[in-house]
């Protein structure tokens, strides 16, 4: 977490704290002019694999001067050994950005080192760019190019936006169906961010009994549960070859926090799920988060230093969005051991650190939405569900404290694989209180296949007065910010496991006034 | 360019029932190790090479299990090599050499036993994933088995339920086993009790032996996925299989009917693998 409440994290400061050998190795995926002054190895005529941008391109971490660019070059993205097919030897990525799509108007271009330490990911920082603008960009690795890619700079600081819309997404159980919805997201003509908030990838073993994405085949390597390096990187690469995927991350920016998937079901902390003794666990948390780094377009803050790294992140758009990107699985308390525990006044899942970050991030703030996203649902549910913010009342207090002190709180969530919507009681234990904002939780993109809109147990959820939808089909969120109003749009596809040609359906849509955290139909 | 890795160090191996353990010094986090290559041989001398033709598996961890060596016990020796985020190997390590236990399920002779030994709980009552039913069909949470009459898929639940799991009432089962024997023994008898998993609770197993205290069992920490899962030998299983093998003493035994009681007095579920009462030679 930054120090301040509005200086982005990290940035140099992380850098050098990190070991000198680690430092180099980051310092020239980023930037590989400022690192060396002779770059080695451009790959050339037969040297060159073919079909290095299989993986496609993205961009992350918006500014209003720029983004952090990313690609990982992988010929054969589904080699075992996690390497994508590349020779283990260091290969420059070139990298422009123009104004148009022909890139005739080229306006900031630059070199990083691709290396074999960080799977040939590279994740180039581009600054200087005019602020509220759309870019073009693509990557040249020896003769080839790669697709081309777009994204938004955030409009200056203190510029009073007109709009600004994002997509919500979780939960991409590739072998549970096709990505249908992500096909969807890349044709929305509205769309400035996708905000991914956890479960980009599942770790489980891919065999007969999940496989449920029909034409696709999986190989040996794919049918256990991961926990080396290169699993993890061949997991990201399976997912990462999906074309609509790779068409949402080269539609806009994408933001990302992470659930539990990424590592391991339920894993809390430091702590194994299934009793791996903590001091392995370090071993597989290590490498997980080292993994998320390099397939996501992630700021440096986020290249783990052995088990800690900072995946957080916080922008502003303008003054009409402040986002504040949280990390609810590496600071948590294990799960409780009874009610005493779940109760307890000190229990967290955030961390204290980061509490003091978002607080000081909500009370700062001049903007007039103040999002949050994370990985579990925040209201209170269900007392039993102590995966999500019910099993840390205590510190469900502290933040909705924290929220009632902005404008227009509103949490962005995922991981129940069901499009729900909820006015956020201010006192969960006085229903006379009212609401202080409200809580968006976006369906799955693919897990647990085609679903249906009763799927699950929704009269869990919607008992509660203040849970406004329920929805068990894949989907995605659409939500448009203006001065006036957040208008969310829940949208459903029918069917995912047989093929990605369901339509596209608006299952709810509300209108939230700006100053009255209600979920209104629209 | 990320550094070669270091050459492990402080390779052991324990000799467990039907295992053996690994164990080295981890190699911290810089270079990230991507994982460890561990290379075995049958026999005591050395792997000569370390080509995937050695290759006995990968870990994350710095520690690894030898698993489904044959219960009469196998002689292994190891080396162990990292393999850095790089794909840089660094230098094989020193070998060593261990022999698994036997175990009396093939050293012995077999008097009775419920279920095959086998890492699966599948041929059990409401396996692999019923245990919902189980608080039903035994409300009085006690299970009754007779050998040579019962059969473990109509009669012997693929879990036995301890005071942790509150979905079968947060009580401690009972498990009682009836064995016939022709004559009073005059040896000590073996018993064999292989779980498939158990849960992140630990707990204990407590045994009788018609009525008389037999032993109190430390149940380790297990995966919790026995419950849902019944095969502990697909490959990457996250299922945590253990074993216990113990005496009986022949003086706690008879002619006719016999007891053996299995209370699960502390903890959580076990996930049963097979049991077996064994005669030694």
């Amino acid at each position: 977490m930054p120090s301040t409440a509005t200086r982005a994290p990290v940035s140099r400061r992380r850098l050098l704290q990190l070991s000198g050998a680690s430092a180099a190795v980051i310092a020239l995926g980023i930037d590989a002019r400022s690192a060396r002054s002779e770059p080695p190895s451009e790959l050339e005529g037969a040297a060159a694999p073919e079909g290095m941008f299989s993986l496609g391109v993205a961009s992350g971490a918006p500014r209003p001067d720029g983004a952090v660019l990313w690609t990982r070059l992988a010929p054969e993205p589904l080699a075992e050994d996690g390497h994508g097919g590349m020779p283990l030897k260091e290969v420059t990525v070139r990298w422009e950005v123009a104004t148009d799509e022909e890139f005739r108007g080229i306006v900031a271009h630059g070199r990083a080192l691709a290396q074999p330490a960080l799977a040939h990911a590279v994740h180039p920082r581009v600054e200087g760019l005019d602020p509220g603008t759309e870019h073009f960009y693509r990557f040249r690795a020896g003769r080839e190019l790669s697709p081309v890619g777009r994204f938004r700079t955030l409009p200056a600081e203190g510029e009073p936006a007109e709009s600004f819309s994002f997509g919500l997404v979780s939960c991409q159980a590739w072998y549970h169906g096709h990505f249908t919805a992500h096909r969807h997201l890349a044709a929305e003509e509205d769309l400035d961010l996708v905000v991914f908030v956890g479960d980009y990838i599942y770790e489980y073993g891919i065999t007969e009994t999940n496989l449920w994405r029909q034409g696709a085949e999986v190989g040996e390597a794919h049918r256990v549960e991961i926990e080396t390096l290169e699993q993890y990187r061949l997991r990201y690469a399976l997912f990462k070859s999906d074309p609509h995927l790779q068409a949402v991350h080269a539609r806009a920016a994408a933001v990302a926090v992470w659930d539990d998937h990424e590592v391991q079901n339920n894993y809390t902390g430091a702590l194994s799920d299934t009793g791996i003794p903590e001091d392995d666990f370090a071993h597989r948390i290590a490498v997980a988060y080292r993994a998320f780094y390099e397939n996501m377009p992630l700021d440096v803050a986020a290249l783990p230093d052995g088990t800690d790294t900072d995946i957080t992140d916080g922008f502003d758009v303008g003054s009409l969005a402040r986002f504040s990107l949280l990390d609810s699985r590496q600071f948590r308390d294990a799960k409780p051991a009874d009610a005493a525990e779940q109760h307890r006044e000190d229990r967290t899942i955030l961390g204290t650190e980061q509490e003091e970050w978002v607080g000081e991030r909500l009370a700062s703030s001049t903007a007039t939405w103040n999002l949050l996203a994370n990985g579990v649902v925040l209201v209170p549910i269900d007392e039993a569900s102590t995966d999500m913010w019910d099993g840390y009342p205590a510190a469900r207090r502290r933040l909705l404290a924290q929220m009632a002190e902005a404008s227009n709180p509103v949490m962005l969530t995922g991981d129940i694989h069901k499009h729900v919507a909820a006015e956020i009681p201010a006192d969960p234990d006085d229903p006379a209180a009212g609401a202080l904002g409200v809580e968006l939780v976006c369906t799955s993109i693919a897990s647990d296949g085609d679903g249906a809109a009763d799927a699950g147990t929704p009269e869990t959820w919607t008992r509660h007065e203040y849970v406004k939808l329920y929805d068990g089909r894949r989907g995605y969120v659409h939500v448009r910010l203006t001065p006036q109003e957040m208008v969310s749009s829940f949208r459903v596809v029918d069917w995912i496991e047989a093929d990605d040609t369901a339509p596209e359906q608006l299952r709810a849509r509300f209108t939230t006034p700006a100053g009255e955290p209600r979920l209104i139909p629209a | 360019m990320s550094p070669r890795p270091a050459v492990v160090t402080g390779l052991a191996a324990e000799p467990v029932l039907a295992e053996n353990s690994l164990t080295w010094d981890s190699l911290g986090f810089d270079p990230l190790i991507d994982h460890y290559r561990i290379h075995a041989v049958p026999g005591e001398d050395a792997p000569t090479e370390a080509e995937d033709s050695v290759l006995l598996g990968k870990t994350v961890y710095p520690r690894f299990t030898h698993a489904g060596l044959g219960p009469e016990g196998e002689t292994w020796t190891y080396t162990v090599q990292a393999v850095s985020d790089a794909g840089e190997r660094g230098e094989v390590s020193e070998a060593v050499t261990a022999t698994s236990r036997p175990s009396v399920t093939a050293t012995g002779t077999e008097v009775a036993r419920i279920g095959e030994f086998d890492g699966r709980t599948l041929e059990h009552h409401l396996a692999p994933a019923s245990y919902a039913q189980i608080p039903e069909r035994y409300p009085e949470a006690l299970i009754e088995y007779e050998d040579g009459v019962d059969e473990p898929g109509e009669s012997w639940p693929y879990l036995l339920p301890g005071p942790g799991d509150a979905w079968a009432g947060g009580i401690p089962y009972s498990a009682r086993w009836t064995v016939s024997l022709e004559q009073a023994p005059s040896e000590d008898l073996d018993l064999a009790l292989w779980l498939v998993d158990t849960t992140r609770l630990g707990g204990v197993l407590r045994l009788r032996a018609n009525g008389d205290e037999l032993a109190d069992l430390e149940l380790p920490v297990g995966a919790t996925r026995g419950s849902r899962e019944g095969d502990a030998t697909v490959p990457g299983t996250a299922l945590k299989r253990a074993r216990f093998e113990l005496p009986v003493p022949a003086a706690l035994l008879q002619a006719g009917q016999n007891v053996i009681e299995l209370e699960l007095a502390e903890g959580g579920w076990v996930a049963w693998d097979a049991l077996g009462l064994f005669a030694r030679g």
